[in-house]
């Protein structure tokens, strides 16, 4: 098998995993769900009748198997069906909640960026000095600061106290520079910690030395030798990054009250509204799945050293 | 270091006194109280239903770290299980049980636990769950890349060849070798418990109140931000500090039980 028909073939087999696991999930919740439906549904309590038809409308009543049969043929064809309980199709309202999250988290990830790579290169320039000591303790900070007790701490300078920035919604752009801020001084926290570390290993390596004295000039050291060093371990961490991103922009929303993809998972969990839970759990899975692709072949790409090792 | 230590030793106190500590009852309400600045007779103040700040706190310290204990400590023992059967059972186990640890890493850990967690019904029980199913893949992972390494060492070859089953294998050979930086993960993982405990309180799908509990208590003090900014300082403070602690607790082990994993 090549490499790379082993890795589609992981991806493949990882996706069907997390769907398989998601509906054993749904179909091992307390209650029954097609009477959870129809609560939903008609807001009171029905008839045995109106619940053993929404059972067989939804595929309920033959089996596990066939049930999941019947939940994943439409998806497999791009169909993520209807909210159970307004009965409207799912996508529009996802598509909305995804347009509000993306700009966030592009925000955080570009503040988490602007923050920690300048920090880690001035802090790896004088290993031990202030810089660098403050700089670990910036991220020692931040990997044990939760998202939300952040958020409030922001909203309580900004919006309570200065009352320079709003807090609640997404109206204005203005609405989006908290939520960002919080989002990503987390990412720039585990950010300085893996380039701070990458890049204390590449300006370690014993060719530099030996670069300088054959009067190669630092600044050509630095982007050439030093730069694709450090970040090999950057890519790698990426994926972690997204999934830290995802993680944050469910908890951010919530404190910030943004109608994003956390806030739509949020009250879809809330209201038991078990097609929208699915259609959230196989985005994202696919969304990891794509991303951990192209990290796996960038890392190819980039590390020589990879291309022959198993992976 | 030996500061971090000391400080780790007090929490770990504090989680199992703590609530001996505790001044009154952290669900007496005292409605004519309500949202008292600290003093007498409530050191930190009290809630927006009169309960004594304090006193949450240190019930609360008890039942996160005593929950975050649990998950990360069922995490282990299973993850070292499954990460040891995957690298003693051969190729086929080891690329089914791979995958499917990868598909449980595709996903973030925080989102799934909410999903669980959610879906199941907000309680302790389905807490613990979640948090367990999504927080044992890095142990296995580790336990895995150790365990193939260990597999053609001629000692283990030896210990085969002899006739020791599997079992008796990976308890005299695999497991002390393990040891290191499985408990190097753990650290981490208990840290990750204690955040991921908070949070699902904070989101609504955690410990229930009334159970004082750090999170669910910065949930409760969110509302009164406006007038009672120092209710949401406590909790918070309490979740930054431990997990502070324990994270550098954790490094400190790392450097001197299993230097080879330190980042250089």
């Amino acid at each position: 098998m090549t490499a790379l028909a082993e890795v589609v073939l992981r991806a493949v087999v990882v996706l069907a995993g997390t769907a398989l696991a998601t509906f054993a999930l749904l179909w091992h919740a307390p209650g029954d769900p097609a009477a959870a439906i129809a609560v939903a549904r008609f807001d009171s309590v029905v008839s045995e009748e109106v619940v053993a038809q929404i059972r067989a409308e939804a595929g309920l009543d033959a089996g596990f198997w066939p049930a999941f049969g019947h939940w994943i043929t439409p998806i497999l064809a791009g169909d993520l069906g209807n909210s159970s309980v307004s009965g409207r199709p799912i996508w529009p309202e996802l598509r909305d909640a995804i347009a509000l999250t993306v700009p966030l988290a592009l925000a955080g990830l570009a503040i988490g960026v602007a923050v920690s790579v300048p920090l880690a290169i001035f802090a790896t320039r004088r290993p031990g000095g202030w810089l660098d000591r403050g700089a670990v303790a910036v991220a020692s900070l931040g990997a044990a600061m939760p998202a939300y007790w952040l958020g409030l701490l922001l909203i309580l300078l900004f919006a309570v106290h200065l009352g320079w920035l709003p807090a609640m919604g997404a109206r204005t752009p203005a609405h989006m520079i908290l939520p960002a801020l919080t989002l990503g001084l987390g990412v720039a926290a585990s950010l300085t910690r893996i380039l701070r570390s990458g890049l204390r290993e590449a300006r370690g390596q014993p060719f530099l030395p030996a670069l300088a004295r054959r009067g190669v000039p630092p600044g050509r050291i630095g982007r050439d030798h030093v730069a694709p060093h450090a970040a090999i371990p950057v890519v790698t961490v990426l994926g972690l990054e997204l999934a830290f991103l995802l993680e944050g922009a469910v908890i951010v929303e919530v404190i910030f009250a943004r109608p994003g993809l956390g806030s739509f998972l949020v009250q879809a969990i809330t209201a038991r509204d078990f097609p929208k839970i699915q259609a959230v759990v196989i985005l994202t899975a696919l969304l990891f799945v794509t991303v951990n692709l192209l990290i796996d072949l960038t890392y190819r790409l980039i590390d020589p050293r990879t291309r022959d090792r198993d992976a | 270091m030996r500061s971090v230590v000391i400080l780790t030793v007090i929490l770990g106190l504090l989680a199992v006194f703590g609530p001996a500590l505790a001044p009154h009852d952290p669900n007496a309400i005292d409605i004519p109280n309500r949202l008292a600045p600290p003093g007498d007779p409530y050191p930190l103040g009290t809630d927006a239903m009169g309960r004594c700040v304090l006193s949450r706190l240190l019930h609360g310290a008890s039942w996160s770290l005593g929950l975050a204990f649990l998950v990360s400590v069922i995490g282990l023992i299973a993850g070292s299980v499954i990460g040891l059967v995957a690298a003693m059972g051969g190729r086929l186990v080891d690329w089914v049980v791979m995958r499917a640890t990868d598909s449980f890493l595709a996903f973030p850990d925080l989102v799934a636990a909410v999903v669980i967690a959610g879906v199941l019904g907000a309680g302790t029980g389905s807490l613990v769950f979640a948090l367990t199913v999504t927080g044992w893949m890095r142990y296995a992972r580790v336990a895995r890349g150790i365990g193939l390494s260990l597999g053609s060492r001629g000692h283990v070859t030896q210990a085969r060849l002899a006739g020791l089953s599997p079992a008796a294998i990976a308890q005299w050979h695999y497991l002390p070798a393990l040891a290191p930086s499985l408990i190097v993960v753990w650290t981490g993982m208990f840290a990750r418990a204690i955040l991921g405990i908070s949070a699902l309180g904070f989101l609504g799908f955690g410990v229930q109140p009334p159970t004082p509990e750090w999170g669910t208590m910065l949930l409760d003090a969110r509302v009164h931000m406006r007038s009672t900014p120092l209710l949401m300082i406590w909790p918070g403070l309490a979740i930054v500090v431990t997990v502070l602690a324990i994270n550098l607790t954790g490094d400190a082990l790392r450097d001197s039980l299993a230097p080879q994993e330190r980042p250089a």
